[in-house]
């Protein structure tokens, strides 16, 4: 069986994969990987080309629109190993169409699919989950420890939503943020964060949220097992009404 | 007193309101105003008891003038009372909306002096939200029966859900639980809010600028375990609702003992299978083409304890079965116990590529617990399983299902030593 390498980044991948689909004739019969993640790291090498990624990626977008989501989902949860996959996926895209995604019975189609939802799950509940808080100067800043890198798709999300105010995004595992204000979304790192001095009405607003979530639930209904599996301890350590240090 | 005392108050006041939604409404926001709907609703937190919070449910006031038996914030109840004023909801929901706390306001209110009161107030909270704060979020609105047309009309411009409670399944037990109610009162402003809809729906088709009425349609509550009806009259009734006055949701809300009024029935918990139940049959009406005669009868009045609705049917109609997963239509495979809308969609999906063999049912993601006993695949059985009724039925129950041992062939050692 053939082996492909490329340089790990996500450039280099699709670029790889769009030469591999130009190249060979059943793109579904060879392995393509990260070079220098395993030991004998035989196997062709393929330069990155930019354009060709790019084009390659248009021309999903075109033929299978689904697909292409799917992959943009894929890509957010940064998972390796997986080249091979995503290479089948992406013939099989281009051979079907949208249709594609119903095809579960291919291995590669059901890993990528359900990676994606994974992902595509993990950002529809982070817009859920997320919790601001108000900083002296007005602005708001909600941090974040996912799984998935959703900050980029997080933050449109944001900016659509909370438009008339000026936000920080902060992802704490991966160190980078994001800065919506004067009608600007911008993405950078950040390498040392020093939590800035929260505004006086913050501790009041969180206050009263906290006695409402305490409030809300039904004594006679209690159900520990369900709010945890809904809402995932994971997500416990970011959530205003989850510190029970402040409730009173 | 406080807004953080009234917020335990009112809040406390509201949680028997099962509605929690968040969904069928899409508004974009516009430079200077806060917040969209978005189509899908968000959940943004789970309570202790499980259920999600999606928005700021509130009362305006607990300070009610009627005295319905199973209501915590009857008049003959003694509870501390508390009213918001409008700015006061105002504020709180701009403060948990700018934090991400939530994704709107649900507002409902006891009844004051009038329903015209009451709801004229209730209006005014949400017009200063829309006009004044340009808030763009979700709004769900109680309307209070008995109030003005007028009042209902505009609470529909406003908000993106509105919903009358029926509270209580027939018109006998609203007479005895809630004397001052009246179903008619209930099941009017229901058909105004239903015609409305319709017809701004009608407008939006020849104008894209024109007002939108209660975009994410209407809902209703009703109480269950609180009166004498059976399973099969409030499926029916709800069925009704869906079909007759185009409602989105039905909301069952077990009754939790707020009162030892002798009008009620003395339970020691609330009857929260019975509520579960309910609201599978429920789901059976609205995404499963099933109707109330079908999951229920006058013979069959109350619904399965140990099955769910459709499980139940299912063991009932053993001559639909078994279907063939390769070749059954959409609506057909519905009906498959454990097949649900997810399942089925991806099995017609998949069979376009090939045909599903009963690994590939486990890859696509269908659960094989029940399903197996009701499917073939290309004329295969699922494992060699019994088919009857009784086998099933058994197999189904809760706990560990029996093992069935398979009466093997026995080969005598030696027998077949002189073959090849």
């Amino acid at each position: 069986m053939k082996r492909y390498l490329y340089d790990g980044t996500s450039e280099a991948l699709f670029s790889a994969i769009s030469w591999i689909l130009e190249e060979e004739a059943e793109p579904e019969k060879v392995l393509l990987a990260e070079q220098g993640l395993t030991l004998f790291d035989e196997g062709f090498f393929i330069n990155t080309n930019t354009a060709k990624a790019e084009s390659l990626f248009q021309r999903l977008r075109l033929r299978a629109p689904d697909a292409a989501s799917t992959i943009y989902l894929f890509m957010l949860a940064e998972q390796r190993g997986m080249e091979s996959s995503l290479l089948s996926y992406v013939s099989l895209a281009f051979a079907h169409g949208d249709r594609v995604n119903g095809y579960l019975t291919h291995p590669a189609v059901r890993d990528i699919v359900s990676i994606a939802k994974r992902a595509g799950r993990e950002l529809h509940r982070m817009k859920g989950l997320l919790r601001f808080e108000e900083l002296q100067d007005g602005a708001y800043l909600a941090k974040m420890e996912p799984d998935h890198n959703i900050i980029q798709p997080l933050a449109s999300w944001f900016r659509t939503r909370l438009r008339a105010q000026n936000w920080f995004l902060y992802d704490v595992k991966r160190c980078t943020a994001a800065q919506w204000g004067n009608g600007k979304l911008q993405f950078g790192t950040i390498d040392q964060f020093i939590l800035p001095a929260l505004s006086e009405d913050e501790k009041r607003v969180q206050l009263l949220w906290q006695t409402f979530f305490k409030t809300i639930a039904l004594p006679d209904r209690k159900n520990p097992g369900l709010q945890k599996s809904n809402m995932p301890m994971k997500y416990w350590k970011y959530l205003t009404e989850k510190q029970d240090k402040a409730m009173i | 007193m406080n807004t953080l005392e009234k917020l335990q108050i009112l809040s406390g006041a509201a949680r028997y309101d099962a509605s929690c939604a968040s969904s069928g409404s899409k508004r974009e926001s516009s430079s200077c105003s806060h917040g969209n709907a978005s189509q899908s609703g968000i959940c943004h937190s789970w309570a202790d008891d499980g259920r999600c919070i999606s928005l700021l449910k509130i009362l305006l006031s607990n300070d009610c003038r009627y005295d319905c038996a199973y209501c915590v914030n009857r008049c003959s109840n003694f509870v501390q009372r508390a009213s918001f004023t409008a700015r006061e909801v105002v504020d709180l929901t701009l403060g948990f909306y700018r934090r991400n706390y939530i994704e709107g306001l649900f507002l409902s209110s006891a009844v004051l002096q009038s329903p015209d009161v009451t709801m004229e107030r209730m209006v005014r909270v949400v017009e200063a939200l829309r006009r004044e704060e340009q808030f763009g979020g979700y709004i769900h609105l109680k309307i209070i029966p008995g109030c003005s047309s007028e009042l209902v009309r505009k609470a529909g411009l406003y908000a993106d859900r509105i919903s009358v409670n029926i509270e209580l399944p027939s018109q006998a037990s609203l007479q005895r639980l809630a004397p001052q109610k009246e179903r008619a009162a209930i099941l009017e402003p229901m058909a105004l809010i239903g015609r409305e809809i319709a017809s701004s729906l009608v407008e939006r088709h020849v104008n894209r600028k024109a007002p939108r009425f209660a975009p994410a349609g209407q809902s209703t509550q009703m109480i269950i375990g609180a009166s004498p009806e059976n399973d099969f009259q409030i499926l029916r009734l709800s069925q009704g609702l869906y079909k007759k006055m185009n409602l989105k949701r039905v909301y069952y809300s077990a009754y939790v003992p707020v009162s030892d009024d002798n009008r009620l029935p003395v339970l020691a918990s609330p009857p929260l299978l019975r509520e579960h139940r309910l609201y599978q049959a429920d789901w059976l009406l609205r995404f499963y083409g099933f109707s109330a005669e079908e999951i229920l009868s006058d013979d069959l009045p109350f619904l399965d304890e140990t099955f769910d609705p459709k499980t139940a049917w299912a063991l009932r109609h053993p001559e639909f079965f078994p279907v063939e997963i390769n070749r059954a239509d959409y609506a057909t495979l519905l009906r498959v116990p454990g097949i649900g809308v997810t399942s089925a969609k991806r099995i017609i999906a998949a069979r376009r590529f090939s045909a599903i063999t009963p690994e590939g049912m486990k890859k696509i993601g269908v659960v094989m617990k029940r399903a197996k006993y009701f499917i073939t695949s290309s004329g295969r059985t699922f494992d060699k399983l019994d088919r009857t009724p009784a086998f099933i039925r058994q197999q189904l129950l809760p706990g560990e299902p029996i093992v069935v041992q398979h009466s093997r062939q026995l080969v005598l050692p030696g027998l077949y030593l002189s073959q090849p």
